[in-house]
């Protein structure tokens, strides 16, 4: 059984198309990594598995369960972080756990919890004294409570330092070996280059790309990148560049030629575009990685493919 | 049953609100003084037979038809529109429950802040006035705090009601403020008005019949109704004659009356206030994208 089952998503607000006709499968017992730019649908993508927004077309099925019947059926078995929270400013940690153990019926030990977190000695402050990272931590306790089947987790790292980022990897890896499947969304390759197996990268609510970090891996690195400067650069250069043998595409990034190189010597395009196409003034060589990948399928809009 | 711990933890919540003991502190502070001023200077407040209880319960009555409504709107129109503003509904709605219950539990526990401070207020009013007095009547005061807390419940229900419908707080605020003008201050104003138009744009020198039931849709006019209604000898005792004060007519009680013509449709209409904006909320509600 699929953990989450989207099918023909679609999310209209008004003109603006949040979500287009999307498709996807997370099964279980994976760590799942939500790609995109801001603004891409991702969070409207989560906010309707939870159903906090009802979806124009398609279906949604999480755990078994449909996300619009059946909404409290998931929240059961789901536990979530949800972007652009709040918490009850007047609440203490303690408090908030509380609530949350007493809605989900569950009677794990709160300490325990807020241990886990790392903020177990502001157990007994209230919450709007915490700072933001200390609230993403305490809205993690609370997803945890009660042993979820499933953690959807909206931008987890978002205002945490590069420490309790590495934190939050290390409990995700956690509760994933307890079974636990995980579906986060984040804008930050790096995150989920860390820990995910599979991953899918959304743009302008289309889904772009599904396949494991080594899949994607494989599909960039068949591709260097070259920065170039030139002495004439328009867009007849980029054109013509883009014809030349061994470009897979070419663009104006920031006043140089940003070139990708498919399956030939950087020295021979080099060579071909400062003979056949423009003289060279200086060049850089970047290592493609899957952050280059990610800002392809994300603005390649902008580019003019071979 | 997860209304019932979201209503204990919205009313743990609210009751660490400073708004909320403010306006408490105002409510013992304004039933202190005006019980105080009642019972000393009845003639001041055009009271011929002298300080009674049964005068001070109406009194009170009066006092708490204005604040009720006020404490409402400052207790909950941000209730549901707030969260919503905010985010932390999403918290809320993450957990395993649903929007009825969200809804109901806030209407609950909202109600429940509303009844504790006016409840503190009563006490402290109506037992310096009984001290002052040197009387009480158990009995009366029981039905009439309870209508009062009822009242004041009805009225939390209205304002999370239209809090509900918005997902932003200075829409909830216009709709809560405008609610407040239209049935509690103008609301005398509209039989009339209504008498004017339909009497072809002159006021008859004696007032239809409906115009009490008009008049009685105003939630507070309702409420002072039920009081009359439930305590019927008292409010004789007291010379309060609702029926005619509230819209300033003189002639309604002296002929055989239409069914309508009885303070019995407070209760009706109180009812009709606690089902109606439940029933509207919870729709607008549970429809939204939040």
């Amino acid at each position: 059984m699929a953990a989450i089952d989207i099918d023909g998503l679609t999310k209209q607000f008004g003109d603006v198309v949040a979500v287009n006709d999307l498709d996807l499968r997370v099964e279980e017992g994976e760590i799942f990594g939500f790609l995109g730019p801001n603004g891409a649908g991702k969070s409207t993508t989560i906010d309707i598995l939870l159903d906090f927004v009802r979806p124009t077309a398609g279906t949604v099925t999480v755990l078994g369960h449909d996300a619009q019947r059946e909404g409290e059926a998931v929240r059961r078995k789901t536990g979530v972080l949800p972007d652009a929270y709040h918490v009850y400013e007047r609440l203490t940690g303690r408090q908030h756990l509380e609530f949350v153990l007493e809605m989900k019926g569950s009677s794990e030990d709160v300490n325990e919890l807020l241990e886990r977190v790392r903020i177990a000695d502001a157990a007994d402050r209230k919450a709007g004294g915490y700072s933001k990272g200390m609230r993403q931590r305490l809205v993690l306790a609370m997803a945890l409570a009660g042993d979820p089947d499933l953690l959807v987790l909206d931008e987890p790292s978002t205002g945490l330092d590069p420490n309790g980022a590495r934190e939050m990897r290390e409990i995700i890896q956690e509760e994933n070996e307890r079974g636990t499947t995980v579906f986060f969304s984040s804008h930050v390759m790096e995150q989920v280059e860390a820990v995910c197996d599979r991953v899918a990268i959304i743009n302008r609510g289309q889904l772009v790309a599904v396949d494991t970090i080594d899949g994607l891996r494989d599909a960039t690195e068949t591709g260097e990148v070259l920065y170039i400067y030139v002495s004439k650069l328009n867009e007849a250069t980029i054109e013509r560049v883009t014809e030349l043998d061994g470009v897979g595409s070419a663009s104006i990034d920031d006043g140089r030629i940003r070139v990708v190189v498919d399956d030939a010597s950087k020295f021979a395009v080099l060579q071909a575009i400062d003979a056949h196409v423009t003289s060279i003034q200086d060049f850089s060589v970047v290592e493609s990685s899957l952050e280059d990948l990610f800002v392809r399928y994300t603005e390649d809009e902008q580019e003019v493919r071979a | 049953m997860t209304w019932l711990v979201i209503a204990k933890k919205d009313f743990r919540d609210a009751v660490q609100s400073r708004a909320l003991w403010a306006l408490v502190t105002v409510f013992v502070l304004l039933s202190l003084v005006s019980t105080y001023a009642y019972v000393q200077v009845p003639e001041m407040l055009g009271e011929s037979t002298g300080a009674t209880f049964a005068g001070l319960i109406f009194f009170t009555v009066g006092l708490t038809g204005l604040f009720v409504p006020l404490a409402a709107i400052v207790v909950c129109y941000k209730s549901l529109a707030g969260e919503r503003e905010l985010g932390s509904i999403k918290l809320l709605l993450s957990l395993p429950t649903n929007r009825l219950n969200v809804f109901t539990g806030k209407v609950a526990g909202r109600a429940g802040v509303l009844v504790f401070g006016l409840g503190i207020g009563l006490l402290v009013g109506l037992g310096f006035g009984s001290v002052l007095l040197g009387t009480l009547s158990p009995g009366v005061t029981l039905v009439f705090a309870l209508v009062t807390l009822g009242f004041a419940a009805i009225y939390a229900g209205i304002m999370v009601g239209l809090s509900a419908t918005t997902g932003s707080t200075s829409r909830a605020t216009t709709l809560a403020l405008g609610f407040f003008v239209v049935f509690e201050l103008l609301w005398d104003v509209v039989p009339m008005a209504l008498v004017y138009v339909v009497n072809g744009f002159s006021l008859p020198s004696t007032m239809p019949d409906w115009v009490f039931l008009v008049s009685q849709v105003s939630p507070s006019s309702a409420y002072l109704s039920t009081v009359v209604a439930l305590l019927p000898g008292f409010a004789e005792t007291a010379g309060a004659a609702p029926a005619q004060t509230s819209v300033g007519v003189e002639a309604t009680a002296v002929e055989p009356d239409p069914f309508f013509l009885i303070p019995e449709v407070g209760i009706v209409v109180l009812v009709l206030w606690l089902v109606v904006p439940f029933l509207v909320g919870y729709y607008r509600f549970n429809a939204a994208d939040l």
